[in-house]
């Protein structure tokens, strides 16, 4: 340990009565000190909990990368959606969306999971704030996405709700295995088969999200899994 | 006390991990020995409120941890660097000291000097705006040290915190725990038994999910001297000579049952 940068080459010169160690702690206090950023703030004012924001800003799935991979993503749609005259915005952002949810979850994901499994901020409460961050960015960019493509209101609204049921999914699979990668497979396998399988039986491809019907479905999946959810959460710190 | 446990079991399916531990600790250091497999990591899981007992009762810091109020009060004083710490690799040092003291709720005005006084107390300074990436695996332990001690708290809980430091760090790293141990309750897991040796007043060997000795030094080396004991330290004669006594005391039970 031979990097102590307490002192210096002039600490004789000081008077005795000066508690250099004390000084230093004031000075690095300030030079060390992180300036939250603008998202960061606005989050810690709005939740009153300053400790969340970071844990909210730090997740992976908000991270640069992920953000511009959705907007390609969904770009992408939009481009084949205008080509194709197929709603495929609203097809692809259950995905995209579900995809997030599952890397915003920790273990597996989040490297420091064990040790913030015993802070006062309950793991619960952060992972609660990653998802809904997640979904929030998530339906921002397919709204935006949708309303360039020029879809109807009712499929922009539409995607939201079989969005809900398939994140919830992915979340519920990534929290029982401890495995995000787990949790996104499962997640798209379930909704390539409810849009194939919506295909098959009426032969549109946009039925999954557009047909009201089904929405009843999407619901009672949303709730089943936000269960499973509180239910793998439920000791103190949450799983093994 | 600040750590009052009776009875404590932990199952994980049908092997027993922790099995009827009962201990009381006050301030001080606590060394806790053992061989792989007998319990430790388990055990500090449970003192750092991540896991949760399948029978038994806790209480720590005169608080109950099975209740969330409570439970969240005690993390707010706790200090606990787990055996596999992971890291965010794109965290300075100090942002990640930070990050934790946020999580523990500190408040927000106490923690930049918290967390320059706990870089310092590591010996990280000149590294402190270093980012995780590019620190080797010595440093990384002490980052995990320092988020343990910035709320400076009543029960600091180490699983293996000596894994990976060299030498003189380990000599640097008894001298902090020495120090906290005047007005904390310090639980050191470790394989070192010199470590235990040099900065813990008391020392617990578990064994098996037991809890086979619990004493001094002092008193383990005494063992070594009574018994059969193997190792070149008085003090590593008497774990050994504790772990043979408890493992026939074992086997006698098993071959009568």
């Amino acid at each position: 340990m031979s990097e102590m940068t307490t002192g210096g080459p002039h600490r004789d010169a000081v008077p005795p009565d000066v508690d250099l160690e004390r000084v230093w702690t004031r000075v690095a206090a300030e030079v060390w000190q992180r300036e939250p950023g603008r998202l960061e703030r606005l989050v810690g004012r709005l939740l009153d909990a300053p400790g969340l924001a970071r844990a909210l800003v730090s997740t992976p799935s908000l991270l640069l990368p992920w953000v511009i991979a959705s907007v390609v993503v969904l770009g992408v749609g939009v481009a084949a959606t205008v080509g194709s005259g197929e709603p495929l915005v609203a097809l692809l952002a259950p995905a995209v969306a579900a995809a997030g949810i599952a890397y915003a979850y920790g273990p597996g994901i989040d490297p420091a999971w064990e040790l913030s499994l015993s802070m006062a901020v309950s793991d619960r409460m952060v992972l609660l704030a990653r998802a809904v961050a997640v979904f929030a960015i998530y339906a921002l960019l397919g709204l935006a996405a949708t309303a360039a493509s020029g879809a109807t209101a009712a499929v922009t609204f539409g995607w939201l709700v079989p969005m809900t049921a398939v994140s919830a999914l992915a979340l519920a699979v990534a929290t029982v295995t401890r495995s995000a990668n787990a949790g996104v497979g499962v997640g798209l396998a379930a909704w390539c088969l409810t849009v194939l399988a919506g295909q098959a039986s009426s032969g549109h491809l946009a039925v999954a999200v557009s047909d009201q019907s089904l929405f009843v479905y999407y619901a009672a999946c949303a709730v089943i899994c936000a269960a499973v959810v509180v239910h793998a959460t439920r000791a103190p710190g949450g799983v093994r | 006390m600040n750590v009052e446990i009776k009875e404590v079991s932990r199952r994980f399916g049908r092997s027993p991990a922790v099995a009827g531990v009962s201990l009381e600790a006050g301030p001080g250091v606590l060394g806790l020995l053992g061989p792989n497999g007998a319990g430790k990591t388990s055990l500090l899981r449970m003192l750092a409120t991540v896991l949760q007992p399948t029978s038994g009762t806790m209480r720590l810091l005169e608080r109950n941890p099975s209740a969330y109020a409570e439970r969240k009060e005690i993390r707010r004083r706790l200090g606990y660097l787990p055996q596999n710490l992971g890291y965010y690799p794109g965290f300075t040092v100090a942002e990640f000291v930070e990050y934790f003291a946020l999580l523990k709720e500190m408040p927000a005005d106490r923690i930049p000097a918290a967390v320059a006084a706990a870089v310092e107390r590591v010996e990280l300074g000149g590294r402190a705006r270093a980012k995780l990436r590019t620190l080797s695996g010595g440093m990384l332990r002490r980052v995990g040290i320092a988020q343990a001690i910035v709320n400076d708290p009543e029960l600091l809980l180490l699983d293996e915190p000596t894994a990976g430091l060299d030498p003189e760090q380990r000599v640097a790293f008894r001298e902090l725990l020495r120090d906290i141990g005047q007005h904390a309750t310090v639980i050191v897991s470790t394989h070192l038994v010199e470590d235990v040796g040099a900065a813990c007043g008391d020392v617990a060997v578990m064994d098996a999910g037991k809890l086979v000795f619990h004493g001094t030094p002092e008193e383990l080396t005494v063992r070594g001297e009574q018994g059969h004991g193997l190792g070149d330290a008085p003090l590593e004669r008497g774990y050994s000579a504790v772990l043979i006594q408890a493992r026939t005391a074992a086997n006698l039970v098993e071959a009568r049952g």
